[in-house]
């Protein structure tokens, strides 16, 4: 464990330093919890005013009272899903490059000549990406539910966050989703030859989410307390298992010599 | 003592032999040439030890442990300075020997000893803070070498050493490698500086996917078919080839001005009946040598023989 903790603390400090990983995280956070929640909440009024918004909240919820309270509940369904992103694209952005660049770097070599463990060596490379996905969901979605409240409370007169759904997805599906999506970045890095290819990969790897999150725009469901809880029973089922893999598929062997060296 | 031993060891990646039943036994503190042509399995064999990659078949034993099942143990009380001198280019010469040393089992105090030992030994100490990035690549070498030493190993893997290093550089980590036979230290040695490895080594290994040959310096000398002496005349060396032809085991006679080479069977016998007979018949002789063949002309006879079988 302390030498995972090792390579965590030196790795972290170059993911601190490489603004091409904060950047896009600081776009997403101002869109999805600030931008588009302020947008929602505050421009309420005008989107009911809209006849085509009225039909749909009436075909979805039928006759309600209040169309307001109705359409920003709606509305933190959805952006609920948007709390999914961070810790799906932080390890993305971490994760691919994490082996893959000592193999560029020659530095796998020495470092695997060393008395760590594989294991040691996996889990600090994915505290690497999941420590930040995790610090930064949770600041994600303080800023989220502050942003929330204020607009709700401003509208309405109420804070509606944060709630127990909220509360499930920013502490214990995010995290879970994290850690697999690492696991999986890992797994590429390790058989990538080149860094191109395990950042394009590990880009499609975060795809699922996208995917749960167009479904969930389409209207084709809307994640409650149930499905949150099935789906972290699941994941969490899948993470020994994609723990193992890593292990199983960080062949020393195939990596040393399958990785042709820089001149 | 014996530090490494390895017992038919082969190692195949697919189709392709890299190393083929190999056995060789190294005692502490020797220094232990090993040599051969590219591609002839010098790197293969420094993995297999190091533990980076199992071996096909065959045994390895380090410090009386078997490699397979002691890899944490061998990779602790053995220094890897690798082919190619990877190093982390956006941290300094300092932070990477800091982070590698970490993995090892060393109290703080030594380890910070050691860094400051080091960098001041390889003439580093001045630009420590500097990221290794800007570092020459004499530089990341002599950095290299110095993590592989940094938590005092009982055994040195070295492959090519002094690569990339200025003569001056070179010379003294030549210098501290044969200090290290004091310390006990057992050190591989991977090079295709056959100089270096003939001043180095106790003993070389010739190989070439198979070992050709294990022997020390002079013993290979003393096999050598081509045993050579170098005479110098008084006048025309020309004056006495046909004295030298005579049946004395010479097998070539090359002369010019008053110096002849001879390549002799059997000198031991030969010479003295050679100088014999110059004197004899009033050959002036103002030097006369049996030149030993360098480890390079061994080294290329050996691998031309192995070519030709």
């Amino acid at each position: 464990m302390k030498k995972a903790g090792i390579i965590f603390k030196k790795e972290i400090k170059e993911v601190i330093r490489n603004k091409n990983i904060w950047l896009p995280i600081l776009i997403i956070t101002a869109i999805f919890s600030i931008a588009i929640p302020l947008f929602i909440i505050l421009g309420s009024s005008s989107l009911l005013s809209d006849e085509d918004t009225i039909n749909f909240i009436n075909k979805m919820f039928g006759q309600v009272d209040d169309p307001i309270r109705v359409l920003i509940g709606f509305a933190l369904k959805q952006l609920l899903i948007f709390l999914l992103i961070i810790p799906a694209m932080v390890p993305s952005l971490i994760a691919p490059s994490s082996i893959i660049m000592e193999k560029e770097n020659n530095t796998l070599e020495p470092l695997l000549a060393t008395p760590i463990k594989t294991s040691e060596l996996l889990l600090g490379k994915s505290l690497t990406a999941w420590v930040p996905a995790f610090i930064i969901s949770t600041i994600n979605f303080i800023i989220l539910t502050v942003v929330v409240d204020i607009a709700a409370f401003i509208k309405l007169g109420y804070a509606p966050l944060p709630n127990i759904e909220w509360v499930i997805v920013a502490f214990l599906l995010s995290p879970i989703l994290s850690f697999i999506l690492t696991m999986a970045s890992i797994i590429v890095s390790s058989r990538s030859t080149d860094i191109r290819a395990a950042q394009g990969i590990g880009a499609v790897i975060i795809f699922p989410i996208y995917l749960i999150i167009g479904l969930q725009l389409a209207g084709l469901f809307l994640l409650n307390i149930t499905y949150l809880l099935i789906g972290c029973v699941i994941l969490l089922a899948v993470c020994p298992l994609v723990l193992k893999l890593a292990v199983k598929i960080f062949d020393r062997e195939n990596i040393l010599t399958r990785w042709k060296m820089k001149a | 003592m014996l530090m490494i031993t390895v017992e038919n060891l082969t190692k195949k990646f697919g189709n392709i032999t890299a190393v083929e039943n190999i056995s060789f036994n190294i005692n502490e503190s020797e220094i232990f040439g090993f040599l051969g042509p590219n591609g002839a399995g010098k790197t293969t064999t420094i993995r297999m030890l190091s533990t980076l990659i199992p071996p096909t078949s065959g045994k390895i034993t380090i410090d009386n442990r078997d490699n397979r099942s002691n890899g944490e143990y061998i990779r602790s009380i053995t220094g890897l300075l690798t082919e190619s001198p990877g190093m982390y280019e956006k941290i300094s010469g300092y932070d990477n020997l800091e982070y590698y040393s970490s993995f090892y089992n060393i109290p703080d105090s030594t380890r910070k000893n050691n860094i400051e030992k080091y960098l001041k030994m390889f003439d580093l100490w001045d630009r420590k803070d500097d990221l290794a990035g800007t570092y020459s690549k004499g530089m990341k070498q002599k950095l290299a070498l110095s993590r592989a030493l940094i938590h005092e190993p009982k055994i040195l893997l070295l492959d090519e050493p002094t690569a990339g290093l200025d003569p001056e550089s070179a010379h003294m980590v030549r210098i501290f490698i044969e200090g290290l036979k004091k310390e006990k230290t057992t050190v591989f040695l991977c090079t295709h500086n056959l100089e270096e490895a003939s001043n180095l080594s106790d003993r070389v290994c010739i190989i070439k996917k198979k070992i050709i040959r294990i022997a020390t310096l002079s013993e290979l000398q003393n096999d050598d078919k081509n045993k050579r002496a170098e005479i110098i005349f008084t006048d025309d060396a020309d004056r006495y080839v046909k004295l030298l032809e005579e049946p004395f085991g010479v097998k070539t006679i090359h002369t010019e001005k008053n110096r002849a080479a001879v390549v002799i069977e059997k000198p031991e016998t030969s010479n003295p009946l050679i100088i014999k007979k110059l004197i004899d018949s009033g050959a002036g002789i103002i030097y006369f040598n049996e030149v030993k063949a360098t480890l390079e002309e061994i080294y290329l006879d050996l691998i031309k023989d192995e070519k030709t079988k």
